[in-house]
């Protein structure tokens, strides 16, 4: 920019403008590279997560141990915690209708607040600050440090051995805490609208099973996949390449996580349009 | 892949280095000599890929039990049968509702097609066990309330009816509550302008009320009180009021008289009813005469005797008579032998009469 003024000064406002579209252009040109790695990373990562020979004797243990690195720790203090935190907002719906009259419409307001829209967010991004962030910190640090070089002069490839099983125990715990509280949400807003009895489970089972009909369940089965694949992937692929410096200079964590919050309020604006339009 | 983006590098700042540029010069934590692993023991290793794979299990188990309830919970494993309900318009109607009965869902919308003439029609699936409810009377409807969506329910009144089969299609009757308030908006406002017309000023009833105004204010004036109010001017008043003076007077006349008669009768009591009065005079009197009436029946009982034996007498002179008439027909026909018997004689000579004529007249 500067060098176009030097050139033709007469038209300092002409050329910054250019030189103001040379940098927006620039910064799309970054941005797009940037997604581009990542898309690029995440379809190499599949081919990998679907070939049989990422899963040989060598590297299926290395998968297992982050799977349960991934899910395992968290798991009793996140569905514990997810336990109480559905107990008080069950308790406030159920108290709220029950107070407007609306009771029929308290269990549907349950099951939709809590088990298709809060659990899948609150447990990706449990998984993002648990797992997946710290351990794209521990990926870049690893290869800031030569480690894949290292690696493939001993013929490993390092992201088959240290990105795939991290990016797996990701989705793996994203999916498996999401699913293990939203079976304790709808087992504790059963006992919150009905009590301690089996006298309400036809009609429980009835109202479970308007609400999920094939559209909702197909939309909530791909959001919670793809929250799983956002928060699993980003982290690794910012820890694949080094971020543009900014004035700031935020760490890599932090621009990640950004990054991962877009990517998430993307896929639940789009869950919602098409849960509810 | 580490290789992927040199493709386009933006010409003046440096190309962000993509993976893998070597390390270089990052001032990165050196502290952190790259540990890969952990050192662990080849059990502890073994233990955690167990656990891994008992997670793994576990999830594969909830996401199996989970599918399987939910289409469960559909009515996925239930036999159902279809019922066709028509109507002419589908607001409200959404496929996944329910249809009720008696407040239990039955059935559920499958399926809402516009069909030929217009009409909506709406498949139900009923699942065969519930299907006993329905009922070939059984009704149907759609009813929309202020708050909540359209509610699908249906009616049996006669259970003793025949099932409803499999496939038939009935109509539902709307009940749209939103749909009456425009009407009963209109009908307020016709009341409300009503009530306008009568409270008007020139209004019959505000007429009505001006008179009754004007009745109190007479009511409560000095002048004749009620009673001019009533008769509407102060001499009728007066005159009413002589009147009620006259009636008084009247009254009081009427008392007087009404004692009078009170003696009078008083009077007329000891006279005939009395010690020496009518009465005991009148029944003494009525004594004798039932004696003498008495009397009288053993007169005529002694007269009755008497006539008996006149009649006796009366048939006895009956009799004589009769035979009184045998003995003139004896004496007639002696007596006609006799004058046969001189007849003859005279026949004979010298009994002849001298001279036979027939005189003829």
């Amino acid at each position: 920019m500067t060098g176009a003024g030097d050139i033709m000064p007469a038209m300092g406002t002409a050329f910054s403008l250019y030189g103001w579209l040379l940098q927006l252009g620039r910064g799309v040109l970054r941005w797009v590279l940037g997604w581009w790695l990542v898309v690029f990373i995440g379809a190499q990562l599949a081919v990998l997560a679907f070939s049989p020979s990422s899963y040989r004797r060598e590297t299926r243990g290395v998968v297992l141990r982050h799977l349960y690195n991934a899910a395992g720790p968290g798991l009793p203090g996140f569905t514990t915690l997810m336990a109480l935190f559905n107990v008080v907002v069950i308790r406030i719906v159920v108290v709220t209708a029950f107070a407007y009259g609306l009771t029929q419409y308290a269990l549907d307001a349950v099951v939709r607040v809590l088990v298709l829209e809060l659990i899948p967010l609150v447990a990706a991004l449990f998984v993002a600050v648990e797992y997946t962030i710290p351990s794209g910190s521990e990926l870049y640090k690893l290869r800031r440090g030569g480690g894949f070089q290292a690696m493939r002069a001993q013929g490993v490839d390092p992201l088959s051995r240290e990105v795939l099983p991290r990016v797996l125990g990701g989705i793996f715990a994203v999916l498996l805490l999401a699913l293990v509280s939203c079976v304790v949400s709808l087992v504790l807003a059963y006992i919150a609208v009905h009590g301690f009895t089996w006298a309400g489970v036809a009609s429980y089972n009835h109202a479970v099973g308007t609400i999920f009909n094939p559209v909702v369940s197909l939309i909530f089965g791909m959001k919670t996949v793809l929250f799983a694949v956002a928060v699993s992937l980003l982290p690794m692929a910012n820890a694949l390449r080094d971020l543009p410096r900014r004035a700031s200079r935020t760490s890599v964590e932090l621009q990640g996580l950004v990054q991962m919050f877009v990517l998430m309020l993307v896929i639940e604006i789009a869950s919602l349009v098409g849960n509810y339009y | 892949m580490s290789s992927s983006a040199p493709g386009s590098p933006p010409p003046e700042p440096p190309p962000p280095a993509l993976p893998e540029p070597a390390a270089p010069g990052l001032p990165a934590d050196p502290a952190d000599p790259a540990e890969p692993v952990p050192p662990a023991t080849r059990r502890s290793l073994r233990s955690l890929e167990l656990r891994a794979a008992l997670l793994l299990l576990f999830m594969a188990l909830l996401i199996t039990g989970a599918v399987l309830y939910l289409m469960w919970a559909r009515g996925a494993f239930e036999a159902t049968q279809k019922l066709y309900l028509t109507t002419d318009d589908s607001e409200g109607v959404s496929v996944g509702m329910d249809m009720s009965f008696s407040g239990f869902p039955i059935g559920r919308v499958s399926r809402i097609e516009l069909a030929e003439g217009g009409t909506v029609r709406i498949h139900v699936e009923v699942p065969v066990k519930d299907a006993h409810w329905l009922r070939i009377s059984s009704v149907f409807t759609l009813e929309k309330g202020l708050v909540g969506a359209a509610r699908l329910r249906a009616f049996t009144g006669i259970l003793d009816d025949p099932p409803l089969p499999p496939g038939s299609e009935r109509m539902v009757l709307r009940g749209d509550v939103s749909a009456e308030i425009p009407r009963m908006v209109a009908d307020a406002r016709d009341v409300l302008q009503n009530i306008n017309r009568l409270t008007a000023e020139e209004s019959a009833l505000s007429g009505a009320m001006r008179e009754l105004r004007g009745f109190t204010t007479r009511l409560n004036s000095e002048q004749g009180g009620l009673l001019a109010a009533v008769t509407g001017n102060e001499a009728d008043a007066r005159r009413v009021s002589e009147l009620l003076d006259r009636g008084n007077r009247l009254l009081k006349s009427l008392d007087a008289v009404a004692l009078r008669v009170d003696g009078v009768v008083r009077k007329a009591d000891a006279q005939v009813l009395g010690q020496d009065g009518l009465v005991p005079d009148a029944q003494a009197a009525l004594r004798q005469l039932n004696a003498l009436l008495q009397d009288a029946r053993q007169t005529v009982v002694k007269v009755d005797a008497v006539l008996k034996e006149v009649q006796g007498v009366a048939g006895n002179a009956r009799e004589a008579t009769v035979n009184l008439g045998d003995l003139r027909a004896d004496v007639e026909s002696s007596l006609r032998k006799i004058d046969a018997l001189i007849t003859e004689i005279n026949r004979k000579w010298p009994f002849a009469p001298k001279e036979k004529e027939v005189k003829l007249p």
